[in-house]
C-alpha cells in the first residue's frame, strides 16, 4: 500500500490546482538494447555491435536535456563507454521540462535514476534528506582522487569532509566588454587587473542615455550582485548557512555601488531598454559592459555573429577579487542497486577524454584542473578568462537549504531599490528579515 | 465501485416480477457498465488525489524525506496568525510565510472582483450585439470566439510580445509604459488578457440563453406596448438570471484559480504584484529549494472553501427575492 501511494504523489497537488495529470515516470523497459546507433556529427552514423555478457548492471542516468547538440555529445560518449564496459548497460533518460519539479517527485515515489545532474544550488537540500551516497569508497575502489579536480568545485560537492558528487562542469562570472564602444569612447579596453574605480570610470565614459546606450548592466539579478558583495570582502550567507548576511554593512556598501550605476545613468537594467536577459541587450550593442558566464559565448556566436568583444575575470572590489561558480555535478542516489558500476560510468563522464570531447565542442568547462593547460582554451580566450574565474577567489552559488527564498529576496531587494526608490539599507534590511524568517520555517 | 452500486435501490439483483421496473433496472446496469472506465479515473485521479492532498495538508513534507505528521501547523503557517498582530522591530523571526495574507489573498481577490464584472458586461453586450441580425454576423461569432479556442500559454506570450516596452501597444497609443516589468501595471495587463481570452465563451453562453427566450412573451410585450429598454429591463435579464448566475459562478471560480497566465507571464513579479493564491500554491509545492508541500495542500484546500464562501455569498446576492430556479 505504501508503493502504492507513493505512486500518487506526483499527481495529487497537480491534479487539485490544474486539473490535468501529468504522466507519471514511465516505468523502464526491460530489454536489453544491444544495438546502439548513434547520428555522430550529422551525417556520420555509426553502429556498434555489443557482444552480451551473461550478467550486465544496469545504470539508470538523468539530466536535464540543454540542447539536442549536447545530448547527441552525451549520447556517443556514453556509446564509447559501453563498447569498453560491455558488462554495464547505461540507460539515459533525460528530462525535459522542469527538472527539480520531476527528480523530487521521482524520488518521492522511489523510482530516481542512479545517476542524475546535481546543481550546486540544489545540493544542501539533497544531503540533509539523506538522498545522496557518499562516494569517497567508490572514489577509491574506482582510482578517482579528489586533487584531479579544481579544488573550489570537488569542495563544493563536499559536506563534513564527506564527497557526494563528481564535477560534471562550471562556469564563472567573466566580464564581456563590446571593443567597439570602447574604441568609440576612446578609452583602453579592460584588464584582468581592473578594480572597481575603473569600471565606475569606464561606465561612466561609455553611457550614452539618448541613444539608448548604457556603460554597465545591472540587473536585479541574484546571479550577479553577489560578486560585488564578496569583493567588498562581505557575504550572503553565514558559513553554516544558519543567518544570512545580506544587511551587513559591506552587503549595503557593495548594493550601493552597484545600484548607482543606474542611479547615474552609467548603467541601466535590461528592461529599461525592453528586454529580458542582458545577453540580448550586450549583443545588440546597447549595454558596452556586462557580467555573464560561458553560456553567452555560443549565443552572441549564433545570434550576434558580428559583436567585436573581448572577457577579462571580474574587476577587483576594495577587498579583492570576488566571483560565482555555477557547477553540476553527477552524484549517485543511495538507492542504487549499482553503486559500483554507476562510479565507473561517472569516471568514464568526467575523465580527461570525454572532457576534453565536450571542451572541444564548447558545451562546458571541464573541471579536471589537468585540462587548464589544454590547447582549446589557449586559442579561446573568452572560455579562458571563465575558466580562470574558478581558480581565484570564487565561492558556489548555493544559499544553504533557503536558496530559492534568498535569491528571491535579493532579487525584490534590488527591484525596491530600482523600481520604487526604497534606500538600499532599509532594503536589504527588509530581505534580510524574510530570508531569516524563512530559515525558522525549514528548522 | 461497491460503494457506488449500493447506493442504487437495495434489490438491484433482486427478482422483480413489474416488466417495466425490471426494465429500468436493466437501463440503470448498462448505465454503470458505461460508466465504469470514467469513475475508476475519476476515482483514483480525482477523489484518491483530493483525499492524498487532504492527509498531507496535516503533514510536514518536502518530498525527499517521508511525510511526517504536523496537525494543523500547514494551516497556521499559512495564515501566519501571528503576523496579523502588531510586532516589534526586534521581534524573533516568524516561522511562516505571510505572502498567502499579505499579498496572494489581496491580489486574487482584487482580480476577481475586476475581471468578473468587467467579462460579464463585456459579454453580455456582445451577446446583444450577436443576437441582433447583423451582417457578417456568424463572422463576428468566430472572431470573438477565436481566442477562447486558443491555448492560454500562446495567448500569454503573444500578450507578452503585445504590452513589452517597445511592443504595438505603447506604439499605438504612444505611451511608454514598461507594462509587465512595473509592479503597478503589471497586474492589469495579466487582468486585460484575461477579460479577452473568457468573454468569447461567455458570449457564447449568453447567446444561447437569449436564445432560449420563448418569443411569444416578446410578442406579448409588444402588443402592451412596451418599450425596448422596459423590454430589456423586465424580460430579458430576469429570464437571463440562470444564466447569469452560471457566468458569474464560472467566472469566479476560474479567476480564483488564475495560473498558467502569470506562469508564463510574470512568474509572480514583478515584487510579487501578480503573485495569485493558485500560483503560490504552485510555488510553495515545486518552485522552493526546499519544498513545502504540505503547506501548499494546506492552502489548496484554503483556496477551496473561500471558492466556496464567494459562490454562496453571490448566490444569495444574484438570488435576490426571486428564485433562480433550475440553475
Amino acid at each position: 500500500m505504501k508503493t502504492l501511494l507513493k505512486w500518487f504523489v506526483p499527481l495529487m497537488v497537480l491534479s487539485l490546482l490544474l486539473a490535468a495529470c501529468q504522466p507519471a515516470a514511465t516505468p523502464t523497459p526491460e530489454k536489453v538494447i544491444e544495438t546502439v546507433t548513434v547520428e555522430k556529427e550529422k551525417e556520420v552514423v555509426k553502429t556498434v555491435e555489443v557482444e552480451k555478457p551473461a550478467e550486465r548492471a544496469v545504470v539508470r542516468l538523468s539530466g536535464w536535456a540543454a540542447s539536442p547538440e549536447e545530448t547527441a555529445l552525451l549520447q556517443s560518449i556514453l556509446l564509447d563507454f559501453t563498447v569498453e564496459n560491455p558488462d554495464i548497460v547505461v540507460k539515459y533518460e533525460p528530462i525535459t521540462g522542469d527538472y527539480w519539479q520531476q527528480l523530487k517527485t521521482s524520488i518521492a515515489s522511489g523510482v530516481e535514476p542512479d545517476v542524475f545532474y546535481m546543481d550546486i544550488f540544489q545540493f544542501p537540500a539533497f544531503v540533509r534528506d539523506e538522498v545522496l551516497l557518499p562516494i569517497d569508497d567508490l572514489m577509491a575502489k574506482e582510482g578517482v582522487k579528489r586533487d584531479d579536480f579544481i579544488p573550489s568545485l570537488i569542495d563544493a560537492f563536499s559536506d563534513a569532509g564527506v564527497t557526494y558528487g563528481i564535477p560534471k562542469d562550471f562556469n564563472t562570472l567573466g566580464l564581456f566588454y563590446n571593443k567597439d564602444l570602447f574604441a568609440q569612447a576612446g578609452i583602453a579596453e579592460p584588464t584582468d587587473d581592473w578594480t572597481w574605480d575603473d569600471l565606475k570610470a569606464a561606465a561612466e565614459a561609455l553611457s550614452d542615455p539618448a541613444n539608448n546606450i548604457y556603460g554597465l548592466g545591472v540587473p536585479a539579478d541574484p546571479g550577479r550582485f553577489p560578486i560585488f558583495v564578496f569583493q567588498n570582502g562581505g557575504s550572503i550567507m553565514t558559513e553554516d548557512y544558519s543567518d544570512t548576511l545580506l544587511d551587513s554593512p559591506v552587503a549595503v556598501e557593495a548594493a550601493t555601488f552597484y545600484t548607482d550605476f543606474r542611479k547615474n545613468q552609467s548603467g541601466a537594467i535590461p528592461a529599461d531598454v525592453g528586454e529580458g536577459w542582458q545577453g540580448t541587450v550586450f549583443g545588440k550593442g546597447q549595454f558596452a559592459m556586462v557580467y555573464e558566464g560561458g553560456w553567452l559565448i555560443p549565443y552572441l556566436k549564433q545570434q550576434f555573429p558580428d559583436i567585436n568583444y573581448g572577457v577579462v575575470t571580474p574587476p577587483a572590489g576594495p577587498k579583492g577579487e570576488g566571483n560565482l561558480i555555477f557547477t553540476v555535478a553527477y552524484v549517485i542516489s543511495r538507492n542504487s542497486k549499482n553503486p559500483e558500476a554507476a562510479m565507473r560510468v561517472i569516471n568514464y563522464l568526467t575523465s580527461e577524454k570525454a572532457q576534453t570531447k565536450v571542451l572541444e565542442s564548447g558545451f562546458a568547462l571541464p573541471t579536471r584542473l589537468s585540462l587548464q593547460n589544454s590547447e582549446y582554451l589557449k586559442t579561446n580566450p573568452a572560455s579562458s578568462a571563465i575558466f580562470r574565474g574558478a581558480l581565484q577567489g570564487a565561492r558556489p552559488f548555493v544559499w544553504g537549504l533557503v536558496g530559492s527564498d534568498v535569491n528571491e529576496q535579493m532579487g525584490k531587494a534590488l527591484e525596491r531599490i530600482y523600481l520604487e526608490n526604497q534606500p538600499v539599507d532599509e532594503s536589504l534590511k527588509q530581505a534580510a528579515q524574510v530570508i531569516r524568517q524563512k530559515i525558522a520555517e525549514v528548522k | 465501485m461497491a460503494q457506488t452500486v449500493s447506493t442504487r435501490p437495495a434489490g438491484l439483483f433482486r427478482r422483480v416480477s413489474n416488466p417495466e421496473k425490471r426494465k429500468k433496472r436493466s437501463e440503470a446496469l448498462t448505465a454503470y457498465i458505461f460508466l465504469l472506465p470514467y469513475l475508476f479515473i475519476f476515482l483514483t485521479f480525482t477523489v484518491f488525489s483530493i483525499g492524498y492532498a487532504f492527509y498531507l495538508s496535516f503533514t510536514r513534507y518536502n518530498l525527499l524525506r517521508p511525510p511526517e505528521w504536523w496537525g494543523l501547523e500547514g494551516y497556521r503557517r499559512v495564515l501566519c496568525l501571528e503576523a496579523l498582530l502588531p510586532r516589534g522591530e526586534d521581534a524573533p523571526p516568524l516561522a511562516c510565510d505571510d505572502l498567502f495574507i499579505k499579498k496572494a489573498l489581496p491580489n486574487t481577490v482584487k482580480y476577481t472582483l475586476i475581471v468578473v464584472p468587467t467579462q460579464t458586461v463585456l459579454s453580455l453586450i456582445l451577446a446583444f450585439a450577436m443576437d441582433q441580425k447583423l451582417r457578417f454576423r456568424r463572422l463576428f461569432r468566430t472572431i470573438y470566439y477565436l481566442p477562447s479556442v486558443t491555448s492560454s500559454v500562446v495567448i500569454s506570450l503573444i500578450f507578452v510580445w503585445l504590452f513589452s516596452p517597445l511592443g504595438i501597444v505603447n506604439q499605438l497609443f504612444n505611451l511608454n509604459i514598461n507594462w509587465l516589468n512595473d509592479p503597478r501595471y503589471a497586474f492589469y495587463t495579466i487582468m486585460i488578457l484575461n477579460v479577452f481570452t473568457t468573454s468569447g465563451t461567455l458570449m457564447l453562453i449568453f447567446l444561447a440563453g437569449l436564445q432560449d427566450i420563448p418569443t411569444a412573451i416578446y410578442e406579448a410585450a409588444s402588443i402592451d406596448g412596451a418599450n425596448k429598454f422596459q423590454v430589456l429591463r423586465y424580460i430579458t435579464i430576469p429570464m437571463l438570471r440562470p444564466v447569469v448566475f452560471f457566468v458569474v459562478t464560472v467566472g469566479l471560480i476560474g479567476c480564483f484559480q488564475v495560473f498558467d497566465q502569470i506562469y508564463v507571464m510574470t512568474s509572480g513579479g514583478p515584487l510579487d504584484s501578480t503573485t495569485t493564491v493558485a500560483y503560490l500554491i504552485y510555488k510553495w509545492a515545486f518552485r522552493d529549494t526546499t519544498v513545502k508541500m504540505g503547506q501548499a495542500a494546506a492552502l489548496s484546500f484554503i483556496l477551496a472553501l473561500i471558492i466556496l464562501v464567494f459562490t454562496l455569498i453571490q448566490r444569495r446576492i444574484i438570488e435576490g427575492s426571486g428564485s433562480v430556479g433550475s440553475a
